[in-house]
């Protein structure tokens, strides 16, 4: 026994000293950038996945025919230019001598080949939107048509799902193309240890000039506060999703500084419009006068919020300034009470999963709106309960989220407030109205950019009169990084592209 | 092969034993897997959905039900699971689409690695002072270890590991917070785990060992005027450590599959966080196939202890049948 205990000891002072020697090794050589987020990636095949881990490691591997700047303006990425020939018809001119990772060229069969896999995925097809066919004019130009006039093409067009992809590759690698990623972009994949990092390599033929750092590493760091202790002690370089706790940290430290922007995340609490006492609009409004977001926003997610008029981010495409803003007013809230014939109050309930900050927002609202004499019990309830519950109208109220993943007003509007969207499609405040209808149907099918500005607006400013959801607040995304890194960009859509990132020398 | 075996079993009971219990090992894998493939399957929650993420539609979603064949009946499903593990497919992910094989396989080794090194601490620390507290029962030495056990059992394997990650990484700077990187990499995450099972082995081994030197033979051995270290290694410690050794077996068996906290606070990339993770996606091939693989994994382990014994106590290695 004792021989036992003897060896052992000795086998961990010599790890202990092995693993130190290790480290000070890799700390002195500083040509790749190490980058934490919460979660390892799902898969990096674009069309097989839609979240944010995947799309932020995909990023940096693909390229779309277009892209996103910092404003939210459409500009070309691999197609140089496009032309819309008629309201159902749009042709990309292509860049021509892009290389992918294997070494073949990007020929427009390619972008044929990719835009008709995405069609056919379930999981992104509803990203695709209405594209009907997709059709190679030449090896540089192709022309895709919609079913009907499309006005979010372009955007759609921007997203990581839309990334362009090899079709020898995909064809070649079968079920296992998403482990074995092949883009056009500035990074090419290298390595992935499944649930703890991701490793690329750069591009050195990439179309838009090679990157200064050699090689990206994605750790999975799942636990906020350890992201920002990986900062401190200088492990990684860049940590994406700061907890709100932390950030002050981060800010103080003398080697890290905090980036932070609006998302195109919101928040919102949803009135069930088909229950009684919800189907009155005065109800609805008196909730809005009776809430404080400033109040949820400091307490609950300690000021990484902005409160809102909107349904959709101020960053995405159709937003309007123009509609109304709730701030509290009690006495405007009791008045309307009284006017809907609920001058005693009600009693309801407020549905949630166990997302902690949802939780706490409940018991924000529940405490607010007890002021106004409504009663309101907070039903937490599992993720996939709660999903199936609130898409079957179960609920009275409920808090929940939406993400404008395309950038465009359709995608955060449409499925949430049209009449075909009931349920789980989106709209699981089962709000009704033709006209309401009528102005999503016309602003997605215009292609003239200032004439769906001007139905957007409308929308929004109608809608906040009608309130069927309440806006608590949109999300301020964060990213944590080391002073010396420098040119990183934050995209609102939460997949950096690190596209320029350079180690202050 | 299989011949060749049982021939063996026949002159060695040893064999037969082992052999005995791997076919019993078969129900037990098949009863697990029905109960988790039916938990999976009758709790709510569409793993679609979960997919697809909040923001998506209904058509995406049906449509994904379907070509998931998440609309075929249980009986079939859980059919075409069976039948498909039998040749050793697992399935792929519903979320990752990787073959659940293949990454168990490739995550086994770190789970491996760090219950192995959680449990040697945990016999370096535990035994020794187990056997020192009982053979200095209530002096200063025993109180305090027991103390220390005591504290070592109740605290919470993430408040631990955070407090190692602030000692060791923020403030020292000598080992990294997480990740798996190098070997350096291993030992908070190892000394986390082997607190607490440190804790459970030395307060067994106080026990048990009080038990047994309270016997006659020790007695007879003192008395016939035996080294008292000779008394406690030799005599004393062969029979009390059947008890510890089953209670090594288990925390090793625990540690293979429950290490979740601790491989979350250190972003660990082992098996039971897989299977965490798989839980809430409801990615059922991934939870079917962990937890069969660890069902599995705790059994045999449970086997080497039964074996072991036979090694410590020759009386029970005769009873093999």
């Amino acid at each position: 026994m004792k021989y036992s205990a003897k060896t052992a000891i000795a086998v961990a002072l010599t790890a202990l000293l092995a693993g130190c020697g290790g480290q000070e090794e890799t700390a002195q050589v500083r040509d790749t950038l190490i980058v934490a987020q919460g979660a390892d990636a799902k898969t990096l095949d674009p069309h097989a996945t839609n979240d944010q881990p995947s799309a932020r490691v995909a990023a940096q591997i693909y390229n779309q025919l277009l892209t996103i700047d910092a404003d939210m303006n459409v500009i070309p990425d691999l197609a140089v230019s496009w032309e819309s020939v008629d309201a159902n018809t749009t042709v990309f001119k292509l860049r021509q001598g892009v290389k992918f990772h294997n070494g073949e060229e990007l020929k427009a069969s390619d972008v044929k080949f990719t835009l008709d896999r995405m069609i056919d995925s379930p999981t992104v097809a509803h990203i695709a939107g209405t594209i009907k066919t997709v059709d190679v004019i030449d090896d540089y130009t192709i022309k895709i048509t919609t079913h009907q006039p499309f006005g979010p093409l372009l955007y759609h067009l921007t997203h990581t799902a839309s990334s362009i992809l090899s079709e020898k590759a995909v064809t070649e690698a079968g079920d296992n193309y998403g482990q074995q990623p092949v883009g056009t972009g500035p990074y090419k994949f290298a390595d992935w240890a499944a649930g703890d990092s991701i490793s690329l390599t750069v591009n050195g033929e990439y179309f838009d000039g090679v990157q200064e750092i050699p090689n990206v590493t994605f750790r999975n760091i799942i636990e906020g506060t350890n992201r920002t202790i990986a900062l401190e002690t200088g492990e990684v370089d860049v940590a994406y999703d700061i907890e709100p706790i932390d950030k002050d940290t981060v800010r103080n430290h003398e080697n890290l500084q905090l980036l932070e922007g609006e998302s195109l995340s919101i928040n919102y609490f949803g009135f069930n419009t088909r229950k009684k006492p919800f189907g009155d609009v005065r109800v609805r409004q008196a909730i809005g006068y009776a809430v404080n977001s400033q109040d949820i926003i400091d307490a609950v997610v300690m000021g990484s919020g902005i409160p809102t008029n909107s349904s959709i981010s101020t960053r995405v495409f159709g937003h309007s300034p123009e509609a109304y803003k709730y701030s509290q007013d009690y006495e405007k809230a009791r008045q309307l009470m009284v006017e809907a014939g609920y001058a005693d109050g009600f009693k309801t309930t407020i549905w949630t999963n166990d997302n902690p900050v949802r939780v706490q927002i409940a018991q924000v609202l529940q405490a607010q709106l007890r002021k106004i004499n409504i009663d309101m019990a907070i039903e937490v309830v599992e993720w996939g309960a709660f999903l199936d519950g609130i898409s079957r109208g179960e609920h009275d109220t409920y808090l929940f989220g939406w993400v404008t993943v395309t950038g465009d007003a359709d995608y955060g509007l449409y499925p949430l407030y049209h009449s075909s969207a009931h349920g789980g499609a989106g709209n699981r405040s089962f709000y009704t109205d033709t006209k309401m209808d009528q102005m999503l149907d016309a602003a997605r099918e215009s292609v003239n950019v200032e004439e769906r500005k001007a139905l957007y607006s409308d929308i929004q400013i109608q809608l906040q009169k009608e309130l069927p959801h309440y806006p608590i607040y949109v999300g301020i995304q964060n990213v944590g990084l080391k002073k010396d890194v420098k040119g990183f960009q934050l995209s609102p859509a939460g997949h950096h592209k690190l596209k320029g990132v350079d180690f202050e020398s | 092969m299989e011949y060749h075996l049982l021939l063996l079993s026949d002159r060695y009971p040893m064999y037969r034993f082992i052999l005995k219990r791997l076919f019993l090992l078969l129900p037990v894998l098949l009863g697990v897997s029905l109960l988790v493939f039916a938990i999976m399957s009758f709790t709510p929650g569409d793993p679609a959905q979960l997919i697809l993420g909040e923001s998506a539609p209904a058509e995406a979603v049906a449509e994904l039900r379907e070509e998931m064949g998440l609309n075929d009946p249980f009986i079939v499903r859980y059919a075409s699971f069976v039948g498909n593990a039998i040749t050793g497919d697992l399935g792929r992910s519903y979320s990752t689409g990787r073959e659940v094989f293949g990454e168990i396989a490739s995550r086994f080794p770190n789970t491996l690695t760090l219950a192995t090194l959680g449990v040697l601490i945990a016999i370096v620390i535990g035994v020794p002072v187990g056997i020192i507290s009982a053979t200095r029962q209530y002096s200063l030495i025993d109180s305090s270890s027991m103390v220390v056990a005591l504290l070592g059992v109740s605290m919470p394997n993430f408040w631990l590991g955070l407090m190692l990650i602030l000692v060791f990484s923020v403030n020292l700077g000598w080992l990294p917070s997480g990740g798996f990187s190098d070997w350096s990499s291993v030992i908070l995450p190892a000394l986390t785990l082997g607190t607490g099972s440190a804790a459970i082995i030395t307060r067994m081994t106080r026990s048990s060992m009080l038990e047994v030197i309270r016997q006659d033979y020790i007695r007879t051995a003192r008395a016939k005027g035996v080294a008292e270290n000779v008394v406690i290694n030799r005599h004393a410690l062969k029979n009390a450590l059947i008890p510890v050794i089953t209670v090594i077996g288990l925390q090793f068996g625990y540690l293979l599959g429950g290490a979740v906290l601790t491989e979350t606070v250190y972003s660990w990339p082992g098996v039971g966080r897989m299977m965490v993770d798989a839980i809430r996606q409801k990615d059922t091939p991934t939870v079917l196939g962990t937890v069969v693989f660890l069902a599995a994994a705790f059994s045999l382990v449970n086997l080497a202890v039964d074996i072991l014994y036979g090694f410590i106590d020759p009386r029970i290695k005769s009873q093999y049948k």
